[in-house]
C-alpha cells in the first residue's frame, strides 16, 4: 500500500496542490515553500497520535492570497488517495468503503475544515470545525475511533533526537529493549541484580560516600522537616531485577561518553537507526501493518558524506531486497516522507520519489513528481546515476539549459552573462548529458514530469553528404513535448519550426564553429594560440583570423580536439568580451527565461 | 469438564460455551472451522448456539478492522440477536452488522458502490413510502393488465415473482408469466423516475452488484470474512444468491442456522429446499441439532405428525406435555369466549407462578385477531397483540424507540440497555450529519431528553410527543433514508394516542421492561416463529382454512403443515386446539369442511399413544 495522491487546497501556502506519489516521497523545495506544511496535511488526515484539538485549524491557516474576510464557502480541504492495498484484506477492510476508482481500487480519505454549520456570512472562529471522511461522498464521516485503525503513524521529525535519547518514556531504545528483556532468563537476571547490588554496596559502604549520604539526608530533612523526606540512597542503578535493563544506557565513543555529549549528527543518526529498527520489529510483529514515517530536514547535521550514506541506504533498501529475490519483492511496511533541501539527499533518492514543491504564477506552492513518468528501466537508472553525480542540481533548478557537453557548460554561462542575464541569479543551470542522448532528460523536466522550463541545445551536425543529425535528432525528441495531434500532416520545415516553438534549438554547425563565425573569431584563435603546443594549429589560427572566411571547420575542429574541448572552452570563456552571440543560443537562453515567467 | 478450570472470564462467551459442550452437535457447531449449517429444530437451542459461535469467531476469526456479518429474517430478530450477543460481551460496533438483507444491502453494498459501480442511483438513496409504493402499482397495473382486472390482491404474486425470477435476462423472466414480467420492469422503472426504491430493490440491486463485479466482493469479503444468517429457511432465493456468490466464489466463510421445516413464506418468495439443499453441498459441514429443550415429549411427537416428516427429536427435558381439543360449534366468537373463559383461567391455575404471559393465543388471519382481541377485552386481561393488525409495525426506527422507552423505564438503573448503543444507533438514523459539532447536539440532544423523562409510569403518547418534537421532527427533515419510518412512527404515535388501541400504554410497558409478563400474548402463527410459551392456544383449526381449500395436493399442504407444526412447537407444557367444524367464505358462504385434517392427525397419534 503506499499514497498515490495528496491534494490540498486552500491551506496555507497551497491554493490547490496535487500531486501523484509513488512509494516513498522525498519532498524538495526551497525554504518556507511548505515542505512542513505538506506533512502537517497528511498528519491532519492519518495521524492518529494528533488529538482532535490539533486538528482544529484556525483561520489564518488558509491560503495567504484567499481574500479576508473570509466567508462560508471559504473551505480547506485535503485528501489522500491509496493504491495498492488490494493484496491486504485489513486494508481492504479499512479502506474498502472509501473507494473512488474499483478497478485498481484506489480509496480516499478528505480532511475539510470550513464554517458548515454557519447560515451565513460573516463568520467567526468560532464558526470553524472539521470533518474527516472516506470516498467521494462527504455522509461516509470516519470517527476517531475508525481513524485509529488505519495503519498509519506518522513519526515526528528528528527535531530533538538528543532529548528523546536522554528521556526514557520518549527514547526509542525503550521499545527495543523491552522486547528483549522479555526473552532473557529471569533467574540469570535476578542472579546480576544479586551481583549489582553487592557491587554498589562495595561502593557505598565507603566511608566517605556513606558520610555524604549521610550529610544529603540531614540537609534534606532541614529543609523540608521528617514527613517530606525522601529515603535516598546512592546507586548506580536501581536494583531489582525488573528495573535493570531500563537503566541501560546509550553510550558513544567506546563507552567513555553518554549521548547527551554526543554531536546532534550523531544522536541523530542513532535516533534514526533505533527507530528504523523498532518499526521494522513491530512489522515482524504483526502489531503494525504499515507505517508512515515523516522525517522533517533529515540532514540537521549530518556531514554530506554522511547524508549520502544513511539515505541511500534508508530509501533504496527496499530495491535491494526485491532484486534478491525476483519472484515476490517484499511489500515495503515502512513508506517514508522527507522533506529536504540538501542536494545530497535529494541525489541519492529514487526518481518515483521525487516530490518539487516550487512557487506557481499565483504565489502559491504547488507541486510536481516524477511518478506518472514513462521511462524505460535504463533510462531511469541513467537519469538516477546522473543526478547522484551532479548532485541533483537540476532539481532544485527554476530552468534548464540542456546541452551536449562540457563545452557548453562553459561557454552558455560567459554568454548569458555578456548578455546581461546572470543564470544563478535566474535560477537558470546549465546541465550537459555528455553526448547527443536528450530524451530522458526531455521526458523528465517535461509536461509529464517534473515541468520545469528547460530548452535544448544541439548541434546541426553536418554530413559530407548534405544531410545532418541535429534535424533528425531534434524531430525524434518532439513527439515527447507536444501532442500527437500537433504533428499531424505537418511538412518537416513546420515540424522544425514547431521544434524550436517548443524549446529545441539547432545551431547550424557545432558550437566552436558558431561562435566563430558570430564574429568571435578573434578570441578563439587567441585561445588556440594561448593552448596549443602544436605549431602548424598556430599558424592556422593566426591566417582563419587575418581572413574568417577561410575557415576550415574539420580542421579547426580537430585543432581544437587537440587541446581538449573542455579546456579550449575554459579558456575561451575568460576570454570573450562583448554581446555577439550565436542565434541559437541566445534564443535558448531567452526562451528559458520567458517560460519561467 | 476438565478445561472449565482455564475458561477466561474475561470473554463471557467462554463461559457460554461451555453450556454448548454438553450437546454433542451444539457442541461440533461451536468448534466448526469452516463453511458451517446448523439444522435446527423448534426448542433446539439454536440462538444460543448461533449467538456464542458468533461472540467466538469475532473474538478469535474476524478481529478488527474486519468483521462479521449477521443476516436475521427481521428487524425483532435482530434486536433479541443484539440483546443475547450483549450478555455475551459483544457490544454493537462498526465491525459487526446484525440486520436485515435489506438493512445489509443498502448500508453495505448499495451505498458505498452502486454509484462506483455504473449505477444510476441518486447518493441520496430513497426509501419509497407504502403508500407510494400502493399508488406506483395501482398507476403501473392497469398497463399490463387493462382497467377491467382490479390490482388489489395481486401484490403478493407480484412480489412473489420478483424474488423468485432473479435473471431477467433469462427465458424464464418472460417465459414463466410476461405479462408479470412487464408489470415489474414498468413498476421499477416508474419507481426510479420518482428517485425512490422499495425494500425488494434494495435486496435485488444489492444482489446484481455482489453478483456481477469481483472488486465487490473482495471489498465485502475483506469486511466481512464471516457471513451469518439466521433463519436461512425464510429469507428466500436473493438471500441464497448472495450466500453462493460470496461464500462459494469469493471466500466468506458461511455460518448459517435454519430449519427447512419452519419455512412459512413460500407466499413471500422462500423455500425450504434452498437450505436443506445448501446443506448438502460440498465443503458443508452439516450439523443437525437433535435435542429440543423446550416442548414435552408428547407435543413433539405430534408435532412431527402433523408435519408429516420424522424427525425423531427427542426431549431433553422431562416435561411430557398435553394437548386438548375443543370443539365450539357456534364458531369463531365461541371459540375466543371460551378461551378467555375457560382455557386461560384453567390453565394458569394449573401450574404456580404461571402469568397471563406464560400464554399465547395463536390465530391465521388479523380477522380472527380482531375476534379474539375483542374477547379478551371483554374479560378484562391485559394483552399484546403482535401481527400485521398489531398496534405498529416493528421496525429499526419503532424498535430503537422500544429501547429509549425501556432505557427511561429504569433501564438506566441497570445499563441495559446500554446508553452507549442506544446512541450510536440514533447517530445511525442521522448519517447525514458530518461535523462533529452537528453529531455533539445530536448526542446532546438525545441524552438531555432521555434523561429528563425518564417517568416509568407516564403514558406513552405524552413521551412520545416529546420525542417527535425534541427528536424526530429534525431527523426526518433531514434523512431521506428515515423516509418510511416517518409512516412506522405515526402509527406507533397514532396507537398510543387517546383513540388508539394502545391509549393506556406506560412508558415501562412499551419498552417491554415491566407488564410483558401480565400481558396475554395475541399473535399470528407467523408472527409466532421463534417465540415460546407455556401455554399455546390455537383457534379457528378448521378444514380449509389450515390447509387453505386451495390447497389440495399433498406438496401444496406442506406450507400449511409447516405454519401447524411451527404453532404447535411453541409450547412448553400445554397445547389447547379450537375449532367449530366450519369455516365462512369472505363473503359470508358457510362451509362444513370439519377440523383441520392436521388436528385429525394429531388426535389418532394421540389414541394410539394411549
Amino acid at each position: 500500500m503506499h499514497i498515490s495522491r495528496i491534494r490540498i487546497q486552500n491551506f496555507r501556502n497551497f491554493r490547490d496542490l496535487d500531486v501523484a506519489l509513488g512509494e516513498d516521497a522525498v519532498i524538495v523545495g526551497e525554504n518556507k515553500i511548505g515542505k512542513s506544511n505538506l506533512l502537517h496535511a497528511l498528519r491532519l488526515i492519518l495521524d492518529p497520535s494528533l488529538p482532535d484539538s490539533g486538528r482544529q485549524l484556525r483561520e489564518e491557516d488558509f491560503w495567504d492570497e484567499l481574500p479576508r474576510p473570509l466567508g462560508k464557502d471559504d473551505v480547506i480541504t485535503m485528501s489522500v488517495e491509496f493504491a495498492d492495498f488490494e493484496g491486504d484484506e485489513k486494508h481492504l477492510a479499512v479502506l474498502g468503503e472509501f473507494l473512488v476508482t474499483a478497478e485498481p481500487m484506489v480509496a480516499r480519505l478528505t480532511y475539510v475544515f470550513g464554517a458548515f454549520e454557519a447560515e451565513e456570512d460573516p463568520v467567526t472562529e468560532s464558526d470553524y470545525e472539521f470533518f474527516i471522511y472516506g470516498g467521494d461522498k462527504e455522509d461516509l464521516r470516519i470517527s476517531s475511533e475508525f481513524r485509529r485503525r488505519l495503519p498509519f503513524d506518522l513519526l515526528p521529525a528528528l527535531r530533538d533526537a538528543e532529548g528523546d535519547l536522554s528521556n526514557w518514556r520518549k527514547s526509542p531504545l525503550r521499545p527495543l529493549l523491552d522486547d528483549v528483556s522479555s526473552k532473557i532468563d529471569r533467574t540469570a537476571l535476578d542472579a546480576i541484580a544479586e551481583q549489582i547490588s553487592e557491587a554498589t554496596e562495595g561502593v557505598t559502604d565507603t566511608p566517605e560516600i556513606k558520610a555524604l549520604a549521610g550529610e544529603i539526608t540531614t540537609r534534606l530533612t532541614d529543609m523540608v522537616g521528617g514527613a517530606h523526606a525522601l529515603e535516598m540512597t546512592l546507586g548506580f542503578s536501581p536494583t531489582e531485577a525488573d528495573r535493570l535493563l531500563r537503566s541501560l544506557r546509550l553510550f558513544i565513543d567506546g563507552g567513555k561518553r553518554g549521548v547527551a555529549d554526543a554531536s546532534l549528527g550523531s544522536a541523530n543518526l542513532l535516533y534514526l537507526t533505533l527507530k528504523a529498527l523498532e518499526l521494522e520489529q513491530l512489522v515482524k510483529k504483526g502489531k503494525r501493518d504499515h507505517t508512515f514515517l515523516a522525517i522533517e530536514e533529515p540532514e540537521a547535521h549530518l556531514h554530506p558524506h554522511l547524508q549520502r550514506l544513511v539515505y541511500r541506504d534508508f530509501l533504496r533498501r527496499r530495491d535491494h531486497q526485491a532484486g534478491a529475490d525476483k519472484k515476490e519483492p517484499p511489500r515495503p511496511a515502512t513508506s517514508i516522507f522527507m522533506t529536504t533541501h540538501s542536494p545530497h539527499i535529494v541525489s541519492v533518492s529514487p526518481l518515483k520519489s521525487l516530490v518539487l514543491l516550487r512557487k506557481s504564477s499565483d504565489a502559491s506552492t504547488e507541486a510536481v513528481s516524477a511518478v506518472g513518468l514513462e521511462l524505460e528501466d535504463a533510462e531511469r537508472g541513467d537519469l538516477e546515476r546522473y543526478l547522484d553525480v551532479t548532485r541533483g542540481e537540476m532539481l532544485f533548478a527554476k530552468g534548464v539549459l540542456l546541452v551536449e557537453g562540457e563545452a557548453e557548460t562553459y561557454i552558455v554561462p560567459a554568454l548569458a552573462k555578456l548578455l546581461g542575464y546572470e543564470l544563478d541569479q535566474l535560477g537558470l543551470t546549465v546541465c550537459s548529458v555528455g553526448g547527443t542522448n536528450f530524451t530522458p532528460y526531455v521526458k523528465l523536466l517535461g509536461h509529464a514530469g517534473l515541468n520545469i522550463p528547460f530548452a535544448v541545445l544541439t548541434d546541426f551536425d553536418p554530413k559530407e553528404t548534405g544531410k545532418n543529425l541535429g534535424e533528425d535528432r531534434v524531430l525524434g525528441l518532439l513527439p515527447h513535448l507536444v501532442s500527437t495531434k500537433s504533428t499531424k500532416g505537418k511538412t518537416r520545415i513546420e515540424l522544425l519550426a514547431l521544434a524550436k516553438a517548443t524549446g529545441l534549438f539547432l545551431n547550424d554547425y557545432t558550437l566552436e564553429v558558431d561562435l566563430f563565425r558570430c564574429g568571435r573569431h578573434k578570441s578563439i584563435c587567441k585561445t588556440i594560440t594561448e593552448l596549443t603546443e602544436v605549431q602548424i594549429s598556430k599558424q592556422r589560427a593566426e591566417g582563419w583570423v587575418n581572413d574568417p572566411s577561410t575557415l576550415e571547420g574539420k580542421r579547426f575542429l580537430a585543432d581544437i580536439e587537440e587541446i581538449g574541448k573542455g579546456r579550449f572552452a575554459q579558456r575561451l570563456a575568460g576570454n570573450m568580451a562583448g554581446n555577439r552571440c550565436p542565434a541559437y543560443i541566445k534564443e535558448a537562453i531567452e526562451y528559458v527565461i520567458g517560460q519561467i515567467g | 469438564m476438565s478445561s472449565a478450570k482455564s475458561v477466561d472470564l474475561r470473554q463471557p462467551f467462554r463461559i457460554a460455551a461451555e453450556e454448548l459442550r454438553e450437546n454433542e452437535e451444539q457442541w461440533q457447531a461451536y468448534e466448526s472451522k469452516g463453511h458451517c449449517v446448523v439444522l435446527a429444530g423448534p426448542g433446539s437451542g439454536k440462538t444460543k448456539t448461533l449467538t456464542t459461535k458468533l461472540a467466538r469467531m469475532l473474538a478469535e476469526d474476524a478481529a478488527p478492522p474486519r468483521g462479521i456479518a449477521c443476516i436475521t429474517f427481521n428487524s425483532e430478530c435482530a434486536g433479541e440477536l443484539k440483546r443475547r450477543l450483549e450478555r455475551l460481551g459483544v457490544r454493537e460496533s462498526h465491525y459487526i452488522f446484525i440486520g436485515t438483507i435489506h438493512a445489509f444491502c443498502l448500508k453495505h453494498v448499495v451505498l458505498p458502490y452502486a454509484r462506483l459501480a455504473g449505477l444510476d442511483i441518486s447518493d441520496q438513496v430513497a426509501v419509497a413510502l407504502p403508500s407510494e409504493q400502493e399508488g406506483i402499482f395501482e398507476e403501473t397495473f392497469p398497463e399490463v393488465y387493462g382497467s377491467n382486472t382490479p390490482p388489489s390482491g395481486w401484490r403478493t404474486a407480484f412480489d412473489k415473482y420478483r424474488r423468485t425470477h432473479l435473471d431477467r435476462g433469462a427465458s424464464a423472466w418472460l417465459g414463466d408469466d410476461a405479462d408479470m414480467a412487464k408489470l415489474i420492469e414498468a413498476y421499477e422503472s416508474r419507481l426510479r423516475k420518482r428517485g425512490l426504491v422499495d425494500f425488494d430493490d434494495m435486496v435485488l440491486i444489492g444482489l446484481r452488484l455482489i453478483e456481477s463485479h469481483g472488486w465487490i466482493r473482495r471489498c465485502l469479503h475483506a469486511r466481512f470474512p464471516i457471513l451469518a444468517v439466521d433463519e436461512y429457511q425464510d429469507l428466500g432465493l436473493p438471500l441464497h444468491r448472495i450466500v453462493l456468490a460470496l461464500c462459494f466464489s469469493a471466500g466468506v466463510r458461511l455460518f448459517a442456522v435454519g430449519d427447512p421445516d419452519q419455512s412459512i413464506y413460500g407466499f413471500a418468495g422462500a423455500k425450504p429446499e434452498l437450505l436443506t439443499d445448501l446443506s448438502n453441498l460440498k465443503g458443508i459441514e452439516k450439523v443437525q441439532l437433535r435435542f429440543n429443550y423446550r416442548t414435552g415429549q408428547t407435543i413433539i411427537d405430534a408435532s412431527e405428525v402433523a408435519l408429516g416428516e420424522t424427525r425423531g427429536y427427542k426431549a431433553s427435558t422431562d416435561r411430557i406435555g398435553t394437548i386438548d381439543f375443543y370443539k365450539c360449534p357456534e364458531g369463531i366468537a365461541e371459540q375466543a369466549e371460551r378461551i378467555c373463559t375457560s382455557i386461560i383461567p384453567k390453565a394458569l391455575k394449573r401450574r404456580d407462578k404461571r402469568e397471563l404471559g406464560d400464554v399465547a393465543v395463536l390465530y391465521l388471519d388479523r380477522n380472527d385477531g380482531d375476534v379474539i382481541e375483542a374477547a379478551v377485552r371483554k374479560s378484562g386481561m391485559k394483552f399484546i397483540r403482535m401481527d400485521k393488525g398489531g398496534p405498529y409495525a416493528k421496525t429499526p426506527l419503532t424498535r430503537w424507540i422500544e429501547d429509549c422507552a425501556a432505557w427511561c423505564a429504569g433501564g438506566w438503573k441497570k445499563n441495559s440497555p446500554r446508553l452507549s448503543s442506544v446512541i450510536r444507533t440514533w447517530e445511525g438514523f442521522n448519517a447525514s450529519l458530518r461535523t462533529e459539532s452537528a453529531l455533539y447536539d445530536l448526542k446532546l440532544g438525545l441524552v438531555r431528553f432521555l434523561f429528563s423523562h425518564r417517568l416509568p409510569q407516564s403514558l406513552a403518547s405524552a413521551w412520545l410527543t416529546d420525542m417527535q418534537s425534541q427528536l424526530l421532527k429534525a431527523a426526518f427533515k433531514k434523512e431521506t433514508v428515515l423516509r418510511d419510518e416517518t409512516v412506522a412512527f405515526s402509527g406507533l404515535l397514532r396507537a398510543c394516542s387517546a383513540e388508539g388501541k394502545l391509549k393506556d400504554l406506560t412508558l415501562a410497558a412499551l419498552g417491554g421492561q415491566a407488564g410483558a409478563r401480565d400481558q396475554l400474548n395475541l399473535i399470528t402463527l407467523h408472527s409466532a416463529k421463534g417465540l415460546e410459551f407455556d401455554v399455546v392456544i390455537m383457534m379457528g383449526m378448521e378444514q380449509g382454512r389450515i390447509p387453505s381449500w386451495a390447497a389440495k395436493t399433498l406438496e401444496s399442504k406442506r406450507e400449511p403443515r409447516r405454519l401447524f407444526y411451527v404453532g404447535i412447537t411453541r409450547s412448553r407444557h400445554e397445547v389447547h386446539f379450537t375449532f367449530s367444524g366450519f369455516n365462512l367464505s369472505p363473503r359470508g358462504y358457510r362451509f362444513d369442511n370439519g377440523p383441520s385434517e392436521f388436528l385429525i392427525e394429531v388426535a389418532k397419534r394421540l389414541k394410539q399413544g394411549n
